[in-house]
Formats: structure tokens, C-alpha cells, sequence
């Protein structure tokens, strides 16, 4: 069915781009496996050493997984700036969107949740 | 050897669901003899159980919800029976019962009938409309289809082997824990809604995908009929809410089989956590039943009416915007969970905001009537019906919105009103609007008008006299799901809502003869021209039933209402159209990969459930082979040559031509 997509839009899938040649291809998958391992063995030692100020460490796992996310996104999926990615690049936006609303929205409702409760220590008093 | 599974599974101490069991096991014996002597079988495993054809896929997932629309609907009637006599007394269903009946009947009627028939629906017209061949993936589709049916077998499976749930549709916590749930009732309920889930998932990234990528030339995005614009954004729902239904019950399952304490408060768990992620899920899903209906009474409203849809971009961005916006007022299902004045003005605003969108849509409905020349056939008035009814649903909702009245009105009758209010008259209505009137298009007649109509107005009128007495016993204080009472007050109010429920009974049994009096007159009824309604979009331009492929000439699109627009041109110039040249075409081959794979993961599902872990790992790497060799197939299409293209396109035109000479319309 492809003869008749060509002519509704020109975006192609994650992996379909298909005019590079094999090299080119197996290379950047090669840089991205290697920026891939290194970020995941950097989590690894970050979350086990001494050398840094403690509650650093989570904020360095957050950021690592992030950058981990970017390098999967752009060196397997392929997802690029260019006009031949428009949709690729839309459904991301509405995915992180999405997630973005539930995960925050739910933080913030977990957080108010005892907002009716009277404080621990009266609790106890009744008691 | 058989986990849990014993004789004592097999409630042979109630009559009620042994009978009930036993009658369908019969009736599907007899069905399936039939079928085998008759010498049916291999024609319905090559043409239908195999197929990865949209519109073969497309009826299957209807039939699926039609059937289990009866079940459900037995369901009801038990319900309202019971709480009619139920008055300072037990009534007929004890509570262990009773409260399995209302678990199964949310369930089915949500994940088993009204997704399949809008999801159905979508299936069969999309492609059509967009003037394509198939769906992005065919045979995904396949998969998707049958791990839905898989996941209805299981809850059906349910009512002679074990029990179902007493938890309610949603299976809180901690009721819905180990420790007041120790049987396999919430079992069932979970796993049959995480292998169905997944083909819903699956349903979802097929469809967006055909909206996104599969368009016939010159459809651009504000060229495509409403119901595909509508379709774009219940998948997209789907894609993005599902999977946290998904997430959620498997923590629950993680609780129930390995001992986690996601929801345990005594062991550092949080219930609350399970509300909030079950909502925010489940009210993206009441829009992802609600918006292809909206898309449906689209198309009828502007066909029936014989003009374009008025204001079709406000429509348009009235459609997406109910799709974000709908992502974001999750908390109004437990503004009664406490957490503060700040997160429920929010969201209750949020809420009302979604009913503007709304109320575009259907001002969009009324000017597209005002001025037209109506015909009210059948699907036009469940259109106008659900109009009436979806506006009076709508203003209840804004009203639960409000959290200081949802703190009186939550969890009782009123409630329980509302949400019928919506779904019947929205979804409902739809999936018959849109039933009634792609059915000459799926089967190549027409249904009996006379009692289509019939149907109708049994439904709207049994609607209103079922379910305005349960708004006025929520009230009165009424709360949901109530196996008997000590109220006197309440007690009219029920009896009269189950007089509703028996005229509603009359309306089901009117579809079966509609549809029963269509086949026998199939004859007179034929739609030889596969445009019995004079259509505006692309499925109309091919035949009744249509063929394989659907259009032997990839359509051309101009404008907004494509085929309109075609027609038009085609009168102008008395049809002198010159002869297309015809191509060979290359279709998807059918496949068992779906029907194989939904078989291994009905047997996990089942053995899942009854603690049998090896045939647990037998049904996995059955599915997984299943996929392994569907991988690595090597011929998955086949040809039609230009010929038999060229002859069976021929044929349709002729009979258009001289349907219209006849009619000397031209
Ligand atoms: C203007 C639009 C709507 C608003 C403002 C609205 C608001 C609400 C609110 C606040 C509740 C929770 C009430 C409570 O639990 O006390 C509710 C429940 C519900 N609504 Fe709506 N609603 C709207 C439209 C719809 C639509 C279109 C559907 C379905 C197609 C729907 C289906 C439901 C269901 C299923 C429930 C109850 C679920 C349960 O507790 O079991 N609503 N609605
Ligand atoms: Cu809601």
C-alpha cells in the first residue's frame, strides 16, 4: 500500500528512512550503543560511590536517565528535526505531554491527600 | 497438577448460573455442530477466522459486542429485578451473588461491548473512508481482535468455573486485595483485562497509524470525514490511557500473586495510589467510547440531512481539544478522597471546561439540521435521540463536577443515573446510529426500517423510565449497589425502573427481529448502487459490500465531501467518465496468527487464574511461537490481476448507471 501513502505525506517511520547506506547505518548504531553503555555504567558507579555530596546522587541518576532516553530516541528510533519526521516528533510531544500530565497530576494529588486529615499528633491525642 | 482448580469450582449448589451456563454451552454445542456437519468450518476458517481483512474484522469485533450485550443485559435485568423486590427483604440474589452480578455487568458492558462495537466500527469504515485498501497493520488488527474476544471468553468462563469478581468494575483496593478477596473472582476480572488490553493497545496503534499514514490522494487532514478525525482521537487515547490500566492492574496482580504491598497501607503501600491511576485511565476512557459516537452522529447528521457539517474545523479543534483536556480532570471520580479545597477547584473546573467543547459539537448537530431536508430514517433519530439524552447527561455531570454537591451526590443512584445517561445516550446510540447505518455497506442490505424505528423509540423511552427514578432515588439518599434496602420511600422508584428495564428488554428483542425480518428480506432490501443513503464520503463510492481491495481505483479527493463531490461532477458530465486504467493489486494474505495466538493466551489466562503454572508457561511459549513464526513467514501478500479488478469494477458501475437511469434522476 505504500504507492498510496507517498502521496499524502512524506514522513517515514522510526528505522524506514532507508537512503543511507549500510556503513552510515551501522556506525550510528555503534556511537549509539556506546553512548548507551557508558551513561548506563555511569548510573551504576554514581549510585554506589562516596566521592560526590549525597543527595546529589538522585538528581544525577534523573539526569543520566534523561540523556539515556534522548540517546535511545535519536540514535535507535531515529527521531530527527527534519520535515520528514513531523509525525514522529508530534507523537513524542504528545506522549511526553501526556506523561507529564498523569505523573505530575498525580504527585500533586498523592501530596494533598491528607489535606482533611487533622495533623499526626492530634490523632494521637484523640486516642 | 491443577493449582487451585477442584470439582468445588463448579457451583453446583446455584442454580442460577448453572442453568445459565449450561444453556449457552448448549446453544454454542449446537452451534458449533451445525456449522461442522453443515460443512461450514472451512469457510469460516478461511474467510473469517483467518481473515485480515478491516471490514471482516470490523463485523466479527460488532458480533463480539452484540453478543456480549446480551449477556450484560441479562445482567441488568437480574439487577433491577432485584432491587424492585428487595425492599425489607433478601430479595432472590443473595449478596455474594449480587455483587458478582454488578462486577460483571460494568465490565462487560465497558471492555466488552461498547469498546468493541465503537472500536468495531471504526475498523470496518476508516479505510474506506480514507479511500484505502486495509489498515496500516492487517494482521495486528487480527491479533488485537482476537485477544478482546479472549479476554470475553474468560469472563464468561467465569460464571460456571470459579466466580467473578464482588469488587465492582474498577476492583478497588483493598477490597480487592488478598485478604477480602481470597477466591479467583478478581482474577478472572484482571487477567481478562490485561490480554484484552493489550489488543485494545494493539486496535489503538493500528488505527492512529492508518489515520496518520495510510490517506488516498489529496486527503488532507481537514479533507477527512468527521468519524475519522474522531477515530484519530480515541486512539490516540487509547494508545496513551491504556497502558496505565495496564500498569495498574499488574501491580494489583503483583500484590495478589507475589506478595507486593503496592496497595497496602499497614505494609508502606497507599490505596489511594490505585484510585488515582485507575481514573486516570478510566476517564480518557469514557471519551475514547464517547468520541467515535460523536464522529458517527457526524456523518448521519449531515447525510440525513443532506448538507455538508456545519463548522466542520470547530469541530475539528472542539475534537481534539476534548482529547487533551480529557487527560486532565481524572481526580472528579474521588473528589471525596480529601485532597483539599485547591486540587478539587481545580479539577472540577477542568471538568466543566470539557463540557464547552461539547456543547460546540452539538450546536455543530443542530445547524447542520436547521435549513436541511431531513429524512429520519433510523439512524437519524437515534442521532436526534441521543441529542436530547446526552444533553440532560451532560448537565448532571457538570453538576457532580461541582465538589460540594458530588460530596452529597457520590456513590449513589444519581451518579449511577448519570453515567447511564451518557453512555446510553451517547455510546449507545451511537454504536446503533452508526450500526443502522453502515450496515448495507458491510452486508449489501438494508435493515427493516419498521422495526429499526421500533427499536429506537423502545430504547429512548425505556431509557428515561429506567433511569430518571434512579436520579430521583439518589436523591432521596439512595447509594449504588444496594442488594436490599429498609427505605420505603425508594421502593416506587425502583419498581418503576424496572418496568423501564422490561420496555428496554422489548427494544433488544426488536433488533433481533429487525435484524431476523432484514435477512429474510434481503432481497427486496439489496443496495445495488452500495450508496443507499444518497452518502457524502468515500465508502459510499465503492460497492455493497465492497471488494477486497475496496477501490479498484484509488480515489481522487478534491474537497471536503469527497464523494459528494464525485457525484456531482459524474452528473454534470452524464457519466462519460473515461475508462480507468485498471492495475494489479497486492492485499495481505490471511492468517492464523491472531486466532493461534489468542488460543495459547486464553489457555494462560485460564491457567493463570487457577494457579497452574505449567500450563502458564505452555500458553506463553505457544504465544510466543505463535509470533516467532508470523515473524518469519516469507510470502504475506498476494496479487489480483488487473483483470478481475477491471471485471468486478465494471460490473458495479453498470449498476449504478442503471440504478440512476432508472430512477431517471439524472
Ligand atoms: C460534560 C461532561 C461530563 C462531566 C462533567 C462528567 C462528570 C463526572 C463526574 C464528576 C463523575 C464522578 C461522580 C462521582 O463519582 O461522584 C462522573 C462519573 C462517571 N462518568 Fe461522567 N462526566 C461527563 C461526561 C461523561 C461521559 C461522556 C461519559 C461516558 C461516555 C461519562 C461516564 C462516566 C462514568 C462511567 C462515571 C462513573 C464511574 C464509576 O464511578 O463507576 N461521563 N462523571
Ligand atoms: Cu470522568
Amino acid at each position: 500500500m505504500s504507492e498510496l501513502s507517498d502521496h499524502s505525506d512524506t514522513s517515514f517511520a522510526p528505522g524506514d528512512e532507508g537512503e543511507h547506506d549500510v556503513g552510515a547505518r551501522v556506525l550510528g548504531y555503534v556511537i549509539g550503543l556506546a553512548l548507551a553503555l557508558l551513561l548506563t555504567a555511569t548510573s551504576f558507579f554514581v549510585a554506589g560511590t562516596t566521592l560526590v555530596w549525597q543527595p546529589s546522587i538522585p538528581v544525577a541518576l534523573i539526569v543520566l536517565a534523561i540523556a539515556q532516553m534522548g540517546v535511545h530516541l535519536v540514535f535507535f528510533l531515529h527521531i530527527t528535526t527534519g520535515p520528514d519526521n513531523t509525525n514522529n516528533v508530534l507523537a513524542l510531544a504528545f506522549g511526553l505531554f501526556i506523561v507529564f500530565l498523569v505523573v505530575g497530576g498525580s504527585v500533586w494529588i498523592m501530596s494533598h491527600l491528607n489535606q482533611n486529615m487533622p495533623p499526626m499528633d492530634q490523632i494521637m491525642r484523640m486516642q | 497438577m491443577l493449582g487451585k482448580l477442584t470439582w468445588s469450582a463448579i457451583p453446583f449448589d446455584q442454580p442460577i448460573p448453572l442453568v445459565a451456563g449450561g444453556v449457552v454451552i448448549v446453544a454454542l454445542l449446537a452451534v458449533l455442530i451445525w456449522v461442522v456437519v453443515k460443512g461450514h468450518l472451512p469457510y469460516l476458517w478461511r474467510e473469517w477466522i483467518t481473515s485480515v481483512d478491516h471490514k471482516r474484522i470490523g463485523v466479527m469485533y460488532v458480533l463480539l459486542a452484540s453478543v456480549m450485550f446480551l449477556r450484560g443485559g441479562s445482567d441488568a435485568i437480574l439487577m433491577r429485578i432485584q432491587q424492585a423486590i428487595a425492599y425489607q427483604s433478601q430479595g432472590y440474589l443473595p449478596p455474594e451473588h449480587y455483587n458478582q452480578i454488578f462486577s460483571a455487568h460494568g465490565t462487560i458492558m465497558i471492555f466488552f461491548v461498547a469498546m468493541p462495537f465503537v472500536i468495531g466500527l471504526m475498523n470496518l469504515v476508516v479505510p474506506l473512508q480514507l479511500g484505502v485498501r486495509d489498515v496500516a497493520f492487517p494482521t495486528l488488527n487480527s491479533v488485537g481482535f482476537w485477544l478482546t474476544a479472549t479476554g470475553a471468553l474468560l469472563v464468561n468462563l467465569s460464571l460456571v468455573i470459579g466466580e467473578f469478581a464482588r469488587t465492582g468494575w474498577l476492583a478497588f483496593p483493598p477490597l480487592s486485595g488478598l485478604v477480602y478477596s481470597p477466591g479467583v473472582g478478581v482474577d478472572y476480572y484482571a487477567w481478562s483485562l490485561q490480554i484484552s488490553g493489550v489488543g485494545t493497545l494493539v486496535a489503538g496503534i493500528n488505527l492512529v497509524t492508518t489515520v496518520l499514514k495510510l490517506r488516498t490522494r489529496g486527503m488532507n487532514y481537514l479533507r477527512m470525514p468527521m468519524f475519522c478525525w474522531t477515530t484519530l482521537a480515541s486512539s490516540l487515547l487509547m494508545v496513551a490511557a491504556f497502558p496505565i490500566l495496564t500498569a495498574t492492574l499488574a501491580m494489583l496482580l503483583l500484590d495478589r500473586y507475589l506478595g507486593f504491598h503496592f496497595f497496602t497501607n499497614e505494609a508502606g503501600g497507599n490505596v489511594m495510589i490505585f484510585m488515582n491511576l485507575i481514573w486516570a485511565w478510566g476517564h480518557p476512557e469514557v471519551y475514547i467510547l464517547v468520541l467515535p459516537a460523536f464522529g458517527i452522529f457526524s456523518e448521519v447528521v449531515s447525510t440525513f440531512s443532506g448538507k455538508p457539517l456545519f463548522g466542520y474545523r470547530s469541530m475539528v479543534l472542539a475534537t481534539m481539544a476534548i482529547c487533551v483536556i480529557s487527560f486532565m480532570v481524572w481526580l472528579h471520580h474521588f473528589f471525596t478522597m480529601g485532597a483539599g479545597p485547591d486540587v478539587n477547584a481545580i479539577f472540577g473546573i477542568a471538568s466543566m471546561i470539557i463540557a464547552i467543547p461539547t456543547g460546540v459539537k452539538i450546536y455543530n448537530w443542530l445547524f447542520t439540521m436547521y435549513g436541511g431536508r431531513i429524512r429520519f430514517t433510523t439512524p437519524m433519530l437515534w442521532s436526534v435521540g441521543f441529542m436530547v439524552t446526552f444533553i440532560i447527561g451532560g448537565l448532571t455531570g457538570v453538576l457532580v463536577a461541582v465538589p460540594p454537591a458530588d460530596f452529597i451526590l457520590h456513590n449513589s443512584m444519581f451518579l449511577v443515573a448519570h453515567f447511564h445517561n451518557v453512555i446510553i445516550g451517547g455510546v449507545l446510540f451511537g454504536a446503533f446510529a452508526g450500526f443502522t447505518y453502515w450496515f448495507p455497506k458491510a452486508f449489501g442490505f438494508r435493515l427493516d426500517e419498521r422495526w429499526g424505528k421500533a427499536a429506537f423509540w423502545c430504547t429512548f423511552i425505556g431509557f428515561y423510565v429506567t433511569f430518571i427514578p434512579l436520579y430521583a432515588a439518589g436523591m432521596l439518599g439512595m447509594t449504588r449497589r444496594m442488594q436490599h434496602y429498609d427505605v420505603a420511600v425508594w421502593r416506587p422508584w425502583m419498581i418503576v425502573a424496572v418496568i423501564g428495564m422490561a420496555i428496554l428488554t422489548m427494544a433488544v428483542v426488536c433488533q433481533v427481529v429487525q435484524l431476523v425480518v432484514s435477512i429474510r428480506n434481503r432481497e427486496s432490501l439489496r443496495d445495488r448502487t452500495g450508496d443507499p443513503w444518497d452518502g457524502r464520503s468515500l465508502e459510499w463510492a465503492t460497492s455493497s459490500p465492497p471488494p477486497v481491495f475496496n477501490f479498484a481505483i484509488s480515489p481522487d479527493v478534491r474537497g471536503e465531501d469527497a464523494y459528494w463531490e464525485m457525484k456531482a461532477k459524474a452528473r454534470q458530465q452524464q457519466f462519460a467518465h473515461a475508462q480507468p486504467e485498471y492495475q494489479d493489486i497486492e492485499m495481505p494474505r490471511n492468517s492464523p496468527t491472531g486466532f493461534v495466538c489468542a488460543f495459547f493466551a486464553s489457555i494462560m489466562g485460564f491457567a493463570l487464574i487457577w494457579h497452574i503454572w505449567w500450563m502458564v508457561i505452555l500458553g506463553l511459549i505457544g504465544a510466543w511461537a505463535t509470533f516467532v513464526v508470523f515473524a518469519w513467514r516469507d510470502h504475506d501478500e498476494y496479487v489480483i490481476p488487473a483483470a478481475d479488478v477491471a471485471r468486478i469494477d465494471r460490473a458495479n458501475i453498470e449498476e449504478r448507471r442503471n440504478l440512476v437511469s432508472l430512477a431517471g434522476s439524472v
